[in-house]
């Protein structure tokens, strides 16, 4: 298994790697730079001034150049500075992704409670009222889209219940309470779809290990419903519910720039959004390559938890 | 020569005591969500048809003094800020986003099948050098990469098309690869080689076929994720751009008249959920008719 580990871990590093160098290119494939839009707005555009920012900003030098400069960077784990702020790329996209993460992670359980119970009380009730209830919870839950409930919550709240989220955002650990205020929405937003999306995925997998030869072997023994359930039906779903979760915490930070935009969230996809239209180089890269090396390592930590919770599972 | 076998022959006779619009009805009452999904997605495809019949008004036809009106019997859905009914412009909507969504995802279904095709079947090289190049885009989180394409290339329904397309290549690739991986091992794929068939054309004859039902059930499974992601990316500017009634669009101008015409921004959204739950079901529909081991 360490062997297998080790393949992927350095598999995932040369896609960093490709990764890196994609960003880079990308970013500057984007139509016009900083220096433009910095001497569009001031009026001014003689070929000296434009050169001499461009220099300033290293944009004269060759690309791969600037790649290997913002590679270096990279490994001293520095991003360089943000060329609209003035203030280190590194803080500006953690404290940024810091809100993502909350986000992601409070949507995340949320949806893994509910998504879970409902999951497994659809199985438990197949075919009967309870199932097609909560089947049909799924297929609506799964067409909502987040950032359009996220708006209809705002509406209600604030039309209906007369409360609207704060509007300055406060971390948890600045006032937790604030924070709290901030969070229950888009957590329910990001979370319903979500929820739906395991509840199909836990109903599918019980039922089919519910049909496993073993599973019948218990009920064939005598041991108790609770028992079949509990200790043979549950323990085999583990596995491949730990991989979906991978994958749906994927897709929630995959999506999260919609949401953010709804609420108002300095999250890293509006960061992102901003630099991107504003042309700041180091804070787009360092944002998208976070964003690439998160993806990569929870796919990661996925295959590592599924060698740990299967022991059927080798890596030869 | 021709051998038939007693199977064989006994499938055609049935197939000629039943026609097939007999064996659709009896299909149909068997399978409820295939049922449902015809009903809804047909309802989709009347309006998708013909958006203008069933309103007096434009989706683009301004009227400034009936800007921002609730619901009446003139406007059922309302009316926006320069007073174009929201009822028109979310039935025009449908064309345009449903189009979108078929656009971005068809190309990426087509390219996925033949890429996954290659790289399944000749393994090797080519197959590293594909499954490389779709970690890559991967480990891409799918809204950051449809912001960076269509800041790259600039908003527009054009770029939002390609910019999807980019994010459903993986999935179609992966589904195709698999399923010609299994495929490649089938005795007819043993017989083709066998007989001096061309390699080019096992695959793209013999087993391209055998991959289509699964890359089909793919696309129908992706509907509702890719339709949110359109709507997602014109109610953040960077899709479809004003005035054109998309559903994304719709959404982008109704938000900032959110809390005091709630209606430009309700019906939208409400028009997404129903065609995904209607293209959704119809694709589970699909899946149990075609492969009844699916789990029901």
């Amino acid at each position: 298994m360490t062997s297998f580990l080790a393949q992927r871990f350095l598999s995932m590093l040369l896609t960093a790697l490709i990764v890196s160098i994609l960003v880079v290119l990308l970013v500057h494939a984007v139509p016009g730079n900083i220096v433009q839009q910095m001497l569009g707005q001031l009026g001014a555009g003689s070929s000296d001034a434009r050169a001499t920012l461009e220099a300033y900003f290293g944009l004269n030098r060759p690309m791969h150049m600037q790649y290997l400069d913002w590679l270096g960077e990279l490994m001293r784990g520095s991003l360089g500075d943000s060329w609209n702020q003035g203030t280190p790329v590194v803080n500006l996209v953690l404290r940024a992704f810091a809100v993502s993460a909350e986000l992601a992670v409070l949507s995340l359980l949320f949806a893994l409670l509910v998504g879970s119970l409902l999951g497994i009380a659809a199985a438990l009730f197949h075919d009967t009222v309870v199932d097609l209830g909560i089947q049909a919870f799924n297929v609506l839950g799964l067409s909502l889209p987040a950032f359009w409930v996220g708006a209809m919550m705002l509406v209600v709240a604030s039309n209906v219940f007369g409360w609207g989220p704060p509007f300055r955002y406060a971390g948890p650990l600045d006032n937790l309470q604030l924070n709290a205020q901030i969070m229950v929405l888009p957590m329910l937003a990001l979370g319903l779809f979500n929820a739906a999306a395991i509840s199909q995925f836990v109903r599918d997998l019980v039922l089919e290990a519910v049909r496993l030869d073993f599973v019948r072997t218990a009920t064939a023994k005598g041991a108790s419903r609770t028992t079949v359930y509990a200790k043979h039906t549950f323990r085999n779903i583990l596995v491949p519910l730990t991989s979906f979760t991978g994958v749906i915490f994927i897709g929630i930070l995959g999506g999260v720039v919609a949401i953010e935009a709804v609420f108002n969230l300095p999250g890293i996809g509006r960061l992102i959004l901003w630099a991107l239209q504003t042309r700041d180089y180091p804070v787009v890269q360092g944002g998208v390559f976070l964003m690439a090396a998160v993806t990569l390592l929870v796919t990661l930590a996925v295959d590592f938890l599924y060698a740990v919770f299967d022991p059927r599972i080798t890596y030869a | 020569m021709v051998v038939r076998t007693e199977a064989q022959a006994s499938r055609r006779s049935s197939l000629r005591r039943r026609p097939w619009s007999l064996a659709t009805v009896g299909l149909l009452r068997k399978n409820r969500d295939l049922l449902v999904g015809t009903l809804l997605t047909g309802f989709l495809i009347i309006i998708l048809a013909a958006p203008g019949v069933w309103t007096p008004y434009g989706p683009n036809e301004i009227d400034t003094t009936r800007s921002l009106q609730a619901l009446s019997a003139e406007h059922v859905f309302g009316t926006d800020e320069l007073g174009r009914d929201v009822a028109t412009r979310v039935l025009w909507g449908t064309r345009i986003t449903l189009g979108m969504v078929a656009l971005a995802l068809g190309i990426p279904a087509v390219l996925g099948a033949i890429l996954g095709l290659l790289a399944g079947y000749y393994r090797g090289a080519i197959d590293v050098a594909l499954s490389r190049g779709v970690d890559v885009l991967l480990s891409f989180p799918s809204m950051i990469t449809a912001v960076i394409i269509t800041g790259i290339l600039g908003p527009g329904i054009r770029n939002g098309v390609l910019a999807l397309a980019l994010i459903y290549l993986p999935m179609f690739y992966r589904v195709a690869r698999g399923a010609t991986m299994a495929e490649a091992n089938k005795t007819y794929v043993e017989a083709a080689r066998a007989l001096g068939v061309r390699s080019g054309s096992t695959v793209f004859r013999h087993v391209a076929r055998n991959i289509v039902t699964p890359i089909m059930i793919q696309f129908t499974i992706l509907v509702p994720a890719a339709i949110q992601i359109a709507a997602a990316l014109g109610y953040l500017g960077l899709g479809v751009q004003p005035p054109t009634p998309e559903w994304g669009a719709i959404l982008n101008q109704g938000k900032n008249y959110m809390f005091n015409a709630p209606w430009i921004s309700v019906f939208p959204g409400i028009a997404i959920v129903f065609s995904a739950v209607a293209i959704s079901t119809l694709g589970r529909g699909l899946q149990k008719a075609f492969d009844p081991s699916a789990k029901t």
